[in-house]
């Protein structure tokens, strides 16, 4: 056998997709063919989805090898640490009240914390550090206003990277801050907090 | 004439001066992400589609346009001089153009890669004005039960076009269409897959997927693999092509732009599929064939005017059908719908404006890349020296601000997130995402039409194949699958770096 | 022609888009550009009205008023956007007898809003009848021959603008006159709808005289039947369902609705200048063509006509048995 862990990997992800959206489809009514209810076309969609799981499955077994990068043992800790630290992060600001429970922020919380916990490993830096970047845009934007994300974005993400200077992220940060107000908030005219909200 | 007509009116509305301006702006942005490897089209687009919410319609997708035709001038300009292909349509570019520019002709190579592109952008743009209003008479006869069809041979094709496994990339389509049934049912008003998040009852973004498994997932891709920036090294040379050279590239012009405006017309057919199949043909029956290799005319001239014709005759099913060709086409029935559009058969008519203003910008913006183009090389050229490092910040940030701006709700935020990993572990994987973001265009479309197909057929699934249209769909879409399975027809493809883009 | 409306609000769009002159500098209201959300896809009563009253206020307000079609469900999709949407009068919605009079009782526990309590209703703009039309090589030219067609073996597709509208009770009530449940075919809008019709897809629509009106003036569609107690004045020539021996009689109304709590001179002011726009001749004229009533109730009048209006569908939803399924 010449296993393709690659299509092995990716028949999973098909055949777990198709299994629990045939799961979920089970609350929707079928209806008939002449008037399909809300359930008929997912249930087409997710089946034929679990057929091609279960063929690309097949073939992986025999197509190889085409391994993936091993994963060391940090790598592999790191992931689940960050995996169980972010859902705990996320379960945690759901319960406490205030600004950690409003709106999606403890979505927000529970991804960056995630994602910072992983970020650790270098190797993984790239993924994960981009991720929480990302996520901790969506945390601040609303409170802290468009100026101050930027910035503490930017020098997030700058550590995905290891050619960068503290001054080049400086300025990189003032180009940024000022491209971004002409464009988006005096052109554009988003609406945006800009400034800090207290 | 009532094509003369319509074209006045459409140079009339293009030759504005706020669409003049947005049509130099895609033409200008297209071009610089053209250059630069690791920024597609795709990505592009979805990053500015937000910034386009605040123009008219017409101005938007003239902007967008310009974009993805842009793209495929820059493209070549660093293939040509740094056998750095910029977008994948420009990839067999570097295969003849590099080494025409080894021999010191760099310059007669650009020269041929703009004028044949202007060129067959020109007749792409007449076939597009012509052929549109005819095709949307054909388009008026489609049933349900057709419509059906064509998405499905549409599905199918980007999915065989697209790279590697062809049954992963039907599995992507796939579970694009899965994703698109999340959100409420258009016809019973049921909420499906929303878990309760009212965000997602409206269905999942289509930008945050978009930025997520483009803008995102190839941010952190080319972050893990820093690429090594060759400098450019000799001088362009003269921009004169010899008598000679004009001469040899005269055919291989006017044959690479039929074969791509083809091309550009099939569902899942685009620029990259275009410039392949020229060069096919070109390496097959030009006189310069022997010279292959060593840098032939032909082989810049015939794909660069194939990809060029492509890009824009991939507009066709969408302003006929409103069924999007490729991703990027995929994008702009996004672009159009926020904006209250609806691509379709009745656009030419109810959307006059947009139609010919649109066709009118495309001669437009070829002129514009003309002009910029060739005497601009060098400074496009020291874009590339623009370290990675400045970059990447830059565009994470215009891609937060986009999600965001859609609809003010961090929601799609931090649905980006998902996706960015998703879209990152689909490459590592090599899971295609843009048959995926197609069939998530397409999934709701298909659903609608499917349940119409058989309320009026009494619930009778033969009515796909009683009706011709709809059979001869079906028909193609089967072919293309079987063909795809032949080991021989496969490894051809394999090759051809389909991206749909 | 409506796109001629619709391409004068674009150009008026682009200036302050790009030229500037909306820039956040008052604070006040209206200084941001304001969304006006059509539940259908477009092409239909609603997205036809909703342009000219996008364009009227655009006018009136000096922020561009921007249409964006969120078609789906009997018009639920877009009407729960502009509920959760901030009341601060720049989402607004077209409320229509679909998705604040019948919806509610058709889409029965899956919409999630109330369409009294969730909204600041504004203004009623229009009212007008049903009409059924019938493609031109259909062969049905009155509601007799529709009503064979129905009781023949293929039985009769009609096309509407979606479940949940008035014209798809029109077609339920039509069926149990008939003796025989008509084919319904719910689509996404009066467009997509009349598209199909007029390629033949479908013989026969149930649909607003708004959106049908152009397309009987120009010969693609055959009228058959008006849902109006009386002939209509604009179209003397076509027969009421009644004449032809069907006790059946409809109108259709859309307005201008927010998410609950607008504040209320916002709500005022909205309400003053969609009035004053909508009594000018011009537009009276406009009405007139396309067969529609202006609408003259005050914000709480118009609050208690649809309260009225979801109390008064509810039983008769019950008793056609109609759903969206």
């Amino acid at each position: 056998m010449k296993l393709n862990t690659k299509d092995l990997i990716s028949a999973a992800i098909l055949i777990g997709c198709a299994v629990i959206g045939l799961w979920l489809n089970t609350d929707h009514t079928m209806g008939t063919a002449r008037r399909m209810g809300p359930g008929y076309m997912p249930f087409l969609g997710f089946a034929i989805l679990l057929a091609l799981g279960v063929i690309v499955l097949i073939i992986g077994l025999f197509n190889g090898p085409d391994p993936i990068a091993r994963w060391t043992g940090p790598e592999i800790g790191f992931l689940l640490a960050g995996a169980a630290a972010g859902t705990a992060a996320g379960l945690v600001a759901s319960k406490v009240g205030g600004w950690p429970s409003a709106g999606w922020n403890s979505l927000g919380l529970g991804m960056f914390v995630g994602c910072m916990v992983v970020a650790v490993v270098k190797s993984w830096r790239p993924l994960f550090l981009i991720s929480a970047a990302f996520a901790l845009f969506g945390l601040l934007l609303e409170p802290a206003g468009l100026m101050a994300t930027i910035a503490i974005c930017v020098i997030l993400s700058a550590f995905a990277d290891e050619t960068h200077t503290p001054k080049g992220v400086a300025g990189l940060v003032l180009f940024l801050c000022v491209l971004c107000y002409a464009v988006f908030i005096y052109e554009l005219d988003i609406r945006v907090p800009v400034w800090p909200q207290f | 004439m009532d094509l003369l007509a319509n074209l006045g009116h459409g140079f009339g509305v293009a030759l504005t001066l706020n669409n003049l301006l947005f049509c130099l702006i895609g033409c200008v942005i297209g071009t610089a992400i053209g250059v630069l490897p690791g920024i597609g089209p795709v990505a592009t687009i979805s990053l500015l589609l937000p910034i386009t919410f605040g123009q008219p319609a017409t101005t938007a997708i003239i902007m967008l346009a310009g974009i993805y035709y842009g793209a495929q001038y820059g493209g070549s300009t660093t293939a040509i001089l740094l056998n750095l292909p910029g977008e994948v349509s420009s990839v067999v570019t570097t295969l003849e153009g590099y080494k025409m520019a080894r021999r010191g002709r760099a310059g007669a190579a650009l020269s041929i890669a703009a004028l044949g592109s202007f060129f067959a952008g020109s007749v792409a743009t007449i076939l597009v004005a012509a052929s549109g209003p005819l095709l949307t008479q054909v388009a008026l006869s489609f049933g349900p039960a057709d419509y059906f069809s064509l998405m499905f041979l549409g599905l199918i094709i980007s999915a065989v076009l697209a790279q590697g496994s062809v049954v992963k990339s039907i599995g992507m389509v796939v579970f694009g269409v899965s994703l698109g049934m999340v959100g409420t049912d258009v016809q019973t008003g049921q909420q499906r897959f929303t878990f309760g998040i009212p965000e997602l009852s409206d269905g999942v973004g289509f930008v945050s997927i978009a930025m997520g498994m483009f803008g995102i997932a190839e941010i952190i891709l080319n972050l893990e693999r820093p690429e090594a920036r060759s400098v450019m090294s000799g001088k362009v040379g003269s921009l004169m092509m010899t008598r000679e050279e004009f001469r040899r590239s005269i055919p291989a012009v006017l044959r690479g732009t039929t074969v791509g405006s083809l091309l550009g017309i099939l569902p899942g057919g685009g620029a990259a599929l275009a410039s392949f199949g020229s060069y096919m043909m070109e390496r097959k029956v030009s006189k310069g064939r022997h010279e292959f290799g060593t840098g032939a005319i032909e082989g810049v001239a015939g794909p660069e005017a194939a990809n060029n014709a492509a890009s824009q005759t991939s507009f066709i099913p969408l302003l006929t059908l409103g069924i999007p060709a490729n991703a990027v086409m995929a994008l702009m029935v996004g672009a159009l719908i926020i904006q209250g559009i609806q691509p379709g058969p009745r656009m030419v008519e109810a959307q006059p404006d947009l139609f010919w203003g649109l066709i009118a910008s495309m001669w437009v913006g070829n002129l514009m890349l003309l002009v910029i183009n060739l005497p601009m090389i060098g400074v496009w050229v020291k874009l590339l020296a623009v370290p990675y490092r400045h970059m990447y910040p830059s565009i994470m940030i215009f891609c937060a601000i986009g999600v965001y701006s859609l609809q003010n709700n961090v929601f799609d935020v931090y649905q980006t997130v998902v996706f960015g990993i998703f879209g990152y572990l689909c490459s590592k994987l090599r899971l295609e995402a843009a048959p995926m973001l197609i069939g998530f265009v397409l999934g709701p479309m298909m659903e609608e039409h499917l349940r119409r197909a058989m309320l009026l057929s009494r619930g009778d699934p033969m009515v796909f194949l009683e009706r011709p249209i709809s059979a001869t769909m079906l028909a193609i879409a089967f072919i293309a699958l079987v063909a795809m399975l032949l080991p021989n027809v496969r490894k051809g493809k394999d090759s051809a770096l389909a991206e749909g883009g | 022609m409506s796109w001629a409306v619709g391409r004068r609000a674009l150009l008026a769009c682009s200036v302050p888009a790009f030229g500037g002159a909306t820039r956040a500098s008052a604070q006040a209201w209206p200084s941001q550009p304001i969304r006006l959300i059509v539940p259908f896809a477009p092409g239909g009563t609603t997205d036809i009205v909703a342009r000219l009253v996008a364009a009227g206020l655009q006018e009136r307000l000096g922020v561009s008023v921007v249409v964006e079609n969120r078609a789906g469900a009997g018009a639920t999709v877009g009407s729960e956007m502009a509920a959760r949407a901030a009341p601060d009068g720049t989402t607004l919605v077209m409320s229509n007898i679909a998705s604040h009079g019948i919806s509610p009782s058709v889409y029965r526990g899956r919409i999630r809003y109330d369409a009294v309590t969730d909204f600041t209703h504004i203004a009623l703009v229009i009212t007008n009848p049903t009409v059924w039309v019938a493609n031109r090589d259909s062969g049905i030219r009155t509601l007799a021959d529709a009503a064979a067609r129905a009781r023949s073996a293929s039985g009769l597709d009609v096309a509407t603008s979606g479940a949940g509208s008035s014209n798809h009770l029109m077609v339920v009530r039509m069926g149990q006159l008939v003796g025989k449940e008509l084919n319904h075919i719910p689509f996404r809008g009066a467009g997509p709808a009349m598209q199909a019709v007029i390629a033949g897809q479908v013989p026969m629509m149930s649909d607003s005289l708004p959106s049908a009106s152009s397309h009987i003036r120009q010969g693609s569609v055959v009228p058959v039947a008006m849902a109006s107690a009386e002939r209509h004045p604009s179209f003397p020539d076509v027969p009421t369902f009644r004449e032809q021996g069907f006790d059946l009689a409809s109108d259709s109304w859309f307005g201008l609705s927010g998410p609950a709590g607008i504040p209320a001179p916002i709500v005022e002011r909205l309400h003053r200048e969609t009035m004053a726009f909508i009594s000018t001749p011009a537009v009276r004229a406009r009405f007139a063509e396309l067969g529609g009533t202006p609408g003259t109730m005050t914000p709480a009048a118009y609050t208690e006509f649809i309260r009225s209006e979801v109390a008064t569908w509810a039983p008769l939803v019950q008793a056609s048995g109609a759903t969206a399924d």
